[in-house]
Order: structure tokens, then sequence, then C-alpha cells
């Protein structure tokens, strides 16, 4: 059972995730949503799609409206492509629904991913869950923007835009 | 007011929280809740790096802006956490080489009363931005470089989506005509430029550094208007965080992407990505730009004339004056180097004494600031002419007066392997060796400018590219052997110094520079043509004869 902090809350999760057995909802591949989508097969609303460090985000553009879920695959911890993809994801994209950092997540990272839109984590099964909340309200005020959906820290007013 | 950044209570809030997340990592690490793998990045972009004998904490000093009292608490961390003294970087940063591990949260926040911290000092992250150490008081300069520093250090300070990028990001800034922030040799150079309608702009750099593949940074835009300057580099930053390689850290920093992309097509790219978000890239505004600015606004300078103090004066003080001061921009004013570079020394070194003693003579003779120079000696910016005389004095009793700046023996050395992990040689002694073997002040000042770099190894912290002679340290069969460049330049046209040939056993290092100057004063046209002049005139294999010379050292 996957241990996934939603916003601030533990969530029981109903998505199974490429390659996993199981009953869930099941989560494509950047690769097999845009196969399903080219063949007309794809479900007009709650698809979810899980992405490697190398996937474009913005081939999502066009079917953002369908997602229900996007889960970024951290394959090593720190690997900063995540943080540039859940930006885009959020930014350019205009994608509104859950994304999920996924794989390699370390309680030390949340403010950051939170920061670059991330609203929810897959935690190690072994992760306090009052120390993984309270990380999200590590710092309160921050130089520069950013996706910031999950926290909002306070910026000098000029630099608000 | 001293002219570093003046925090408020915003900037207070930040760094305060930094040491408290801090402290937390370290307590959860020392009770075996975080792996040593897991603490690792946490505690490098907090300057913590676990070393030879003990840790090493690397304090950022923003662009080398030093505040009397900041260099007070520099001196009091040496002296109450370290064994009396630090090393001051070629980033203008200041290292201190035997801290405790689990007493570095309190240093940092004694730091902290001071505005200071050592955040991004370290790791794969954007590290402290570097710049002209004459900053505002140089004749040459087009415009201080220092809000702008300050505007891309809060920016790059904690930027969430580039806290972990391939590998490390240096960025340099200047606003001169002569570069003396060797910012060709950066991952991102940025230059203050006047733009089409006499409006100040950036020229940006991209893709230099040195380590094991040294290259000078080429230019990807030749005039980008100021307010844009964050959203481009965020625009840089993106495609390399998206497409540096993280497979191979030797293959890691952006250069190695723009050299396999191609300048052009880097270029392209990084356009195509400022033009696609510009909806949300961060735009300077003339607030944001004013109020970074109302922080470094000229001191209050005294209505003075220039003069020459040298007439009657005592030799001590005139070769001083002559080698260790500058010429300023405002009249009555010089800049003045402190020296870190005694003879026996080692290079960039300082006692918690001296800074004590410094930052006394900082508050009397230069308005309460001190500068780090790219080359590990300080500058008091702002003296008074007519109190040098007295400023020499009280700094020769310190012994920062070593009248050596620009010479032979002023050289930048990298700790070694006295200290790093890293390293293949003894940097440290053999910079004894140099200063031993040119310990004739005459004979130095005979050789005129020449700057030796030395590094203890590949990464090249000591700029030995660069320098005019460049000693690299190597590793043979366990035995310490260095590698000898000439012709390289940080300033002016920066260029990449040559390999003369083997290298040399670590005994004969002095003795190898003694018979490469030996050329220079034989085949240089007068006093007048400089070493590197001579070097770029004759090209290599005269020196390469005399060093590889049958009687001389065995390759």
């Amino acid at each position: 059972m996957r241990k996934t902090l939603w916003r601030r809350e533990l969530r029981a999760d109903a998505w199974r995730y490429p390659g996993e057995d199981g009953t869930g909802e099941p989560v494509l591949t950047l690769a097999g949503l845009l196969q399903a989508a080219a063949e007309g097969r794809l479900a007009r609303t709650g698809v979810g799609v899980s992405l490697g460090p190398t996937d474009n985000v913005e081939l999502l553009a066009p079917l953002v409206e369908r997602l229900a879920l996007i889960v970024v695959q951290f394959e090593k911890s720190g690997d900063g492509r995540g943080f540039s993809q859940a930006q885009l994801l959020r930014q350019r994209v205009g994608y509104g629904g859950e994304l999920r950092a996924g794989g390699a997540v370390s309680r030390d990272h949340l403010f950051l991913l939170a920061r670059c839109g991330f609203d929810a984590f897959d935690l190690d099964p072994g992760e306090d869950l009052e120390a993984a909340r309270a990380q999200l309200e590590r710092y309160s005020v921050a130089y520069q923007g950013a996706a910031d959906t999950l926290v909002h820290p306070r910026r000098r007013e000029e630099f608000a835009a | 007011m001293v002219r570093v950044y003046q925090y408020e209570a915003f900037d207070r809030t930040f760094v305060n929280e930094r040491v408290a997340e801090f402290r937390d990592q370290t307590r959860r690490f020392l009770a075996g809740e975080l792996s040593e793998d897991e603490f690792r990045p946490l505690r490098l972009r907090n300057g913590l790096y676990i070393q030879t004998h003990a840790p090493m904490l690397r304090v950022a000093i923003p662009y080398g802006m030093l505040s009397s009292t900041q260099l007070r608490m520099l001196a009091h961390i040496a002296r109450h956490y370290d064994r009396d003294y630090g090393h001051f970087s070629t980033r203008q940063n200041i290292q201190f080489n035997w801290p405790k591990l689990e007493q570095v949260p309190d240093i940092l926040a004694e730091l902290a009363t001071v505005d200071m911290h050592a955040i991004q000092t370290s790791g794969n992250c954007i590290r402290n931005i570097t710049t002209d150490h004459l900053a505002g008081v140089a004749a040459d300069e087009l415009e201080d470089p220092r809000p702008w520093c300050e505007l891309i250090r809060q920016w790059s300070t904690l930027h969430p989506e580039f806290n972990y990028l391939p590998r490390k990001f240096k960025i340099a800034v200047t606003g001169a005509a002569s570069d003396r922030a060797v910012s060709a040799v950066h991952d991102i150079g940025v230059h203050l430029v006047r733009g089409p309608d006499g409006v100040n702009g950036f020229e940006i750099l991209c893709g230099g550094g040195l380590g094991r593949m040294p290259i000078i940074g080429k230019r990807i835009r030749e005039w980008l208007p100021a307010a844009e300057l964050l959203a481009y580099l965020e625009a840089i930053l993106r495609v390399y965080n998206s497409h540096g390689r993280r497979d191979n850290i030797h293959r890691a920093r952006i250069k190695v992407l723009v050299k396999s992309l191609g300048v052009a097509e880097f270029a392209r790219q990084v356009e195509r990505e400022y033009a696609a978000n510009r909806a949300f890239a961060p735009q300077v505004s003339a607030a944001q730009i004013a109020r970074l600015r109302a922080s470094f606004t000229p001191p209050p300078y005294q209505l003075l004339s220039d003069g020459d103090p040298t007439p009657g004066a005592g030799a001590a003080f005139v070769a001083w004056y002559r080698h260790n001061t500058r010429a300023h921009k405002v009249s009555g004013y010089r800049a003045v180097f402190v020296s870190l570079k005694k003879h026996g020394e080692a290079p960039g070194d300082m006692t918690s004494g001296q800074m004590l003693g410094l930052a006394d003579l900082a508050d009397r003779h230069s308005f309460g600031e001190v500068r780090v120079t790219h080359d590990q000696n300080l500058v008091l910016a702002d003296v008074p002419q007519h109190t040098l005389a007295a400023l020499h004095r009280s700094l020769a009793e310190l012994g920062l007066a070593t009248p050596n700046i620009g010479t032979l023996t002023d050289m930048i050395a990298c700790p070694g392997l006295d200290f790093c992990s890293l390293a293949n040689a003894g940097t440290i002694g053999v910079a004894r060796q140099i200063h031993a073997q040119f310990d004739d002040f005459d004979y130095l000042y005979d050789l005129g400018e020449i700057q030796v770099k030395m590094s203890g190894c590949m990464n090249a912290c000591g700029h030995h590219h660069v320098g005019h002679i460049g000693i690299l340290g190597v590793d043979k069969r366990g035995e310490e052997w260095y590698q000898i460049t000439l012709g390289g330049s940080a300033s002016g046209e920066v260029r990449l110094g040559e390999v003369i040939g083997p290298s040399v056993p670590k005994a004969q290092v002095a003795a190898t520079l003694e018979r490469i100057v030996e050329v220079y004063l034989e085949r240089r046209h007068d006093a007048d043509e400089s070493f590197l002049q001579t070097v770029r005139r004759l090209g290599l294999a005269p020196f390469k004869e005399r060093v590889y010379a049958q009687d001389a050292v065995a390759a």
C-alpha cells in the first residue's frame, strides 16, 4: 500500500502505476497515453499518467482537460528534471489536477517540490507523517516566484508580479 | 552604513528558517535517522564538506563584500570553533577547515546574527555570485555590478526549480571594461554593456569553465534589456536542468551541453524557452533594482585632491604603495590590496587576530568595508591617500603588507592535499617552496607582473589554466608531480595556458619556474615587455628547451 500525502493529508490510493498489479485505476505511461489518444480510445476524463525524467511534458497540453493525475517519477532522489517538469505542467501546460511526486522522494525536498507545483507526494513507508507535514511549512518567505499551488511563502512586495 | 546588502526582516526570517532546517537535519544525521548518502546533498547546500581530517565549512561572502562587523564574526568563528584561522577561496568565500560537525548549526546561527550564511556554497546548485573586486571604485566601470549580483543572489537562493542541477553552477558579473571577475570561465558570464539606445543592458556568455575540460565561454546574447536578466537566466537554467547530462559527473557541467549541441543550437533552445515562458518569467522592476542599488550608494567621500605620497617616504612604504595600491575613480583616494600571500604562509589564509586587526583598520580607513578578491587577497577599496602611510604601518604590524601584489609570489593556490580529499598534491608546500626561491623582492619587481595559479587536482579550484604560469598537481604512482602550463590569462583576452611538457617532481617546481623566468629575462625586448607578452611572442619552444635541457629536471 502506497503512503501518499495528498495536500496535507494521508490518502488511500486508488491508482495502479505502470507495471503494478492490483485492481486500481491504471496509470498510463506517456507513450501509452499518446497512443490511446491517437487511436481515439482515451477516456474523456479521469485519466492518470506517469512521467519519467526525460518525458516532454508539453506533449500533454492538448490532453490536459482529460487528466486527473500526473505522477512525476523520481528515479533518483534529487533529480532536478522533475522540478522543471512540474513547473512547466502548472505554468505552461496549465494542468490543475493532482500532481504527484513519485519514486525517490525525500522529506527534505517537500517544500521545494511543493513550490514547483506538486501537491501530492509518495512517501517512504517509514516516513514520519507529522515531520513531512511540518516540512511543507519550513519556510514562510521566498525570494522568487514559482507555481506554488500548495504552499504560499510570502514574497517581497516588489517581487510580486 | 556599510556597503554590503542591507538585510531586512524578510531576509533575516529566511536565513533563520534555513538555520533551523539544517539544525534539524544535522540532528537526524547524528541520530542515525539520515544516512550519509541522504545527508550529503543537504549538508553540501549548507557549505559543509567532509574533508581529509575534519569537516570543512565554506561560508558565503556574496560577491566578496564584507562589513567589518562580519569580518569580526569570521574571526570569532575561527577562534571559537576552529583553529584560529580561515582560508579565503577563489570564489571570494571563506573556508574553515576544522569545525566540529555537531557545532555547525551553532556556527550558522552565529553567522545569521550578522546577516551571513553558507547557503549554496557547495552542491549541484547555483553557487556564490562573484564579481569585480574593484566594483564601484574602478575608473573603467560602466555601472556598479553589485546590485545586479544581489538580484541574482536573491533569485538563485533556494530557487525551487534549480536546486538540483546536473552539476554546480557558477555565475560572474562584471560592469567594467577590464574583466576582473574571470567571467569567461564561468557557467554564465554576465557583462553590463551599453545598448543601442545608450541604455545599459547585458551581454551574456555561457558554457565557460575550468576543471577537466577547460573552455572559454561563448556569447549567446549580444544585448539583453536589463529588466529581462532573470527571465533570460531562467531560460538558460531550465534548458540546462532539463537536458544537461546526469549520467556522468565529468560530463555534467553546462559547458558539455553547449559543446555537444553547438553554441548556435544551444542559444536557439534558450531563446525558444525564453520566448515561451514570457507569461511566467520574472521581470526586474524599477522599484526592485532601485531598492538594491540603495545598498551600494557611494560612501560619503571627502573632497580631497590627488597627490603622490611617495616623495621622501621610506623604501618599504614606496614599494607597498607601488605594488599594493591602485587608482580610484574619486580623487584623493586609493584602493588598497591586503596581501594574504606573505612568504612562507599558505596563500589565502588569515588568522583571527589579523581579521580583528583588519576590521578595525577598515573602520578607520575605508568606511568599514572589506572585499575578497578571487585571487585570495583582500581589498580596502576607499582609502584616503593621506592616511596611506598610517595604514601601511598598521598592516605591516599585522603581517598583511607584503608588497607582492601582481608579482610571481602573489599566487593562487587551492588548499591541496593538506585539507582537501580530492587533491593529488600538497599545494601549500609547493607555495612555500616558490616563496623561498623567489624571496628577493627586487628580483620579483624586475620580473614584473606574473600570475601563478596552482591547483592540487583537475578540478582546477586554483584556476591553473588561466595562470600566466599554471601549476597542476598530478598523481603518478602515489607520488606528487606537477604539470606546468604557460600563456594562460584570466583578464583582457582570456586564454587557456598550454602544457609545456612532462610534469616535474615536487622538489623541482620552484627550480622549473626559475628556468622559465630566466628565459623571459634573457629574451624580453625590454622591461616593458611583460612575461605574458613575451611568452605569447616566443611560443613555448624556448621555455621547453630550457626546462627540459639535459642538466635540468628529470622528466
